[in-house]
């Protein structure tokens, strides 16, 4: 029974974290209509900036930990004045954004790793982190605990501001059609760029908050953006429940795939579900 | 001069890669990030049969084809119900998932640890044996391939054949239209360009004579694209020139200085800017003859 209790609290951490990467992408995704995959690399870029407030300027850790989601935050919204949004200009197609979103994260990657080495890193240095709980036999940390929440928490905040704020209104219309928003008199510039500053600050805490859980390395973005990539599509791209739905499907089919075989699998599983999906369902469960 | 022997070596490898590669990602316009994956079952394929069951190298070139064959088949059929984005994701989902077969099978490719010790290839002319162990043959043979690669890959483009490759590219739906199947042309120069990797992993693995599955990940097949995308689409001298700028470029940045662990990160910085400056400037590449 324990290691049952265990499997589906893993899957729901697991998923806590997917869910998070995958509000940012789908957000970013329904405004740009393009797979931005130097998303992950701000859930890097957060962690470090963490990792450097704390560890080498000594500033109090809610303190670092405010300052590296707003940090990354402006690094999404840098990225779209600088190379998405000349390219949008230009109606640019939705491959050559991704080219481009690929060059980022290469580049973006290799520069944390030149100045913080690749080494693994740990956030947690100085909190205590011995606090377990026991859950029907299964345990879980209090970071993990802390994880959980702040998924639901964000993925209730936005859903809050997409559907009660004039904003979020704004939001959802050039999600819907680019040009009627435009035609409408939206500033729809102006909306994708604060969507990128938003998605971003989001893989921002999810970075921290996973490197608070397990560690930072360089390397650390691109497997959760692909994570969070495959959590979209199953569960609808664009579809800010649909993420939320398919990032928990995803943890419980990773956690359990590996219940009787080694956990290095976990990889190929995700993607094996990927392309289960892309063949049969590719619009995703949420179909939009 | 040694040296410049063993620079040329990789330059014919990876070129390999490159030209073939962009017979799918140029001609055909089909966004595939998934090269490394059947380089990988070349180089491993020539591996294991070189060290376990102490065949030919020649053999294992031309079983390792076939596997790689096989495998290109089944997962070009799935591929083909994929377009565009959802293509490419597709192409990077197989690449992850060939690189946890060949990291975590452990009792066939020894996992992380890699296999040492392959032998380099022999030749035997009546009764006489060759045994290539000196770079400057080997240097001779992966250039007889390089070469074997480039004019059949000249040869398909410029054939019937390749001109059905570039209306697939251009519009898919009016060739089809015309009566052509699709499917099939797309099938095909996957596989060729598959069989071509394969080919280049297994002299890469005789070349080495170690390998381990990290130099066959995702990050692998992006720097192939990259240097696709620099050199230029759809045009063959193109890919072969973005081939010798990979090669040159982490001995120019040696050049300038920089300590070897950071001169592999520059490398990776230096791919990356290309990329985003391509895409905002020039998304045809260089010399490239079709933009993304």
């Amino acid at each position: 029974m324990s290691i049952f209790s265990q499997l589906v609290l893993n899957s729901l951490i697991a998923g806590a974290v997917y869910a998070l990467i995958s509000l940012g992408f789908n957000l970013i995704y329904g405004v740009t209509k393009f797979f931005n995959l130097a998303h992950g690399v701000m859930a890097t870029i957060a962690g470090y900036s963490v990792f450097y407030f704390t560890k080498t300027l000594g500033l109090n850790l809610y303190l670092a930990v405010v300052l590296g989601i707003i940090i990354t935050g402006l690094f999404g919204y840098a990225l779209d004045k600088i190379i998405y949004l000349p390219l949008r200009k230009r109606k640019a197609s939705s491959m050559v954004l991704l080219v481009a979103s690929l060059g980022t994260f290469t580049a973006i990657q290799a520069i944390i790793a030149i100045l913080f080495t690749s080494q693994f890193q740990t956030l947690s240095f100085n909190i205590d982190t011995s606090k377990i709980f026991n859950i029907f036999g299964g345990l879980i940390t209090q970071t993990q605990l802390i994880i959980l929440i702040s998924a639901i928490a964000v993925a209730c905040g936005l859903i809050l501001f997409l559907y009660k704020t004039k904003f979020g209104k704004a939001v959802r219309a050039v999600t819907d059609d680019e040009e009627v928003a435009k035609i409408v008199g939206i500033n729809t510039n102006k909306i994708i760029s604060v969507v990128f500053f938003i998605g971003s600050a989001i893989a921002g805490l999810t970075g921290i908050l996973v490197g608070f859980d397990t560690g930072i390395e360089p390397t650390m973005g691109l497997g959760l953006l692909l994570k969070g990539v495959i959590a979209s599509i199953v569960g609808g791209i664009g579809s800010i429940f649909g993420g939320v739905l398919g990032a928990f499907i995803l943890g419980f089919v990773e956690n359990f795939g590996i219940w009787k075989i080694s956990g290095e699998w976990k990889d190929a599983i995700a993607f094996g579900l990927l392309i289960l999906f892309l063949i049969f369902r590719p619009t995703g469960i949420i179909r939009k | 001069m040694e040296y410049l022997v063993h620079l040329s070596i990789l330059f014919a490898i990876y070129a390999m890669l490159v030209v073939s590669l962009n017979l799918v990602v140029g001609y055909t316009g089909l966004l595939s990030v998934t090269h490394a994956a059947f380089y990988g079952i070349g180089a491993y394929t020539t591996a294991i049969l070189l060290t376990q069951f102490k065949l030919g190298f020649f053999v294992s070139i031309i079983l390792g084809m076939i596997i790689t064959a096989v495998i290109s088949l089944l997962i070009g059929l799935v591929l083909s119900k994929f377009k565009g984005d959802y293509y490419a994701l597709g192409t990077l989902g197989f690449n992850t998932i060939i690189f946890a077969i060949l990291l975590n099978w452990q009792s066939v490719t020894r996992g992380p640890l890699g296999i040492p010790g392959i032998a380099r290839p022999e030749i035997k002319i009546f009764n006489f044996q060759f045994l290539i162990s000196n770079n400057f043959a080997f240097l001779i043979l992966t250039f007889a391939f390089l070469i074997l690669i480039y004019y059949l890959s000249y040869f398909i483009i410029n054939s019937s054949f390749g001109r059905v490759l570039k209306a697939i590219r251009e519009d898919e739906k009016a060739i089809e239209v015309f009566g052509y199947n699709v499917l099939y042309f797309k099938l095909m120069i996957f596989i060729v360009a598959a069989v071509m990797a394969s080919i280049a992993g297994s002299l890469f693995a005789s070349y080495i004579t170690f390998i381990d599955p990290t130099s066959f990940t995702i990050h692998e097949s992006i720097f192939i694209l990259a240097i696709i995308i620099l050199g230029g689409l759809a045009n063959l001298r193109g890919a072969v020139l973005g081939a010798l700028f990979l090669i040159l470029l982490p001995e120019i940045l040696r050049f300038v200085g920089f300590p070897p662990d950071i001169a592999a990160q520059m490398r990776q910085v230096v791919y990356g800017v290309i990329l985003i400056l391509l895409m905002l400037y020039r998304p045809q590449g260089l010399i490239g003859e079709y933009k993304l």
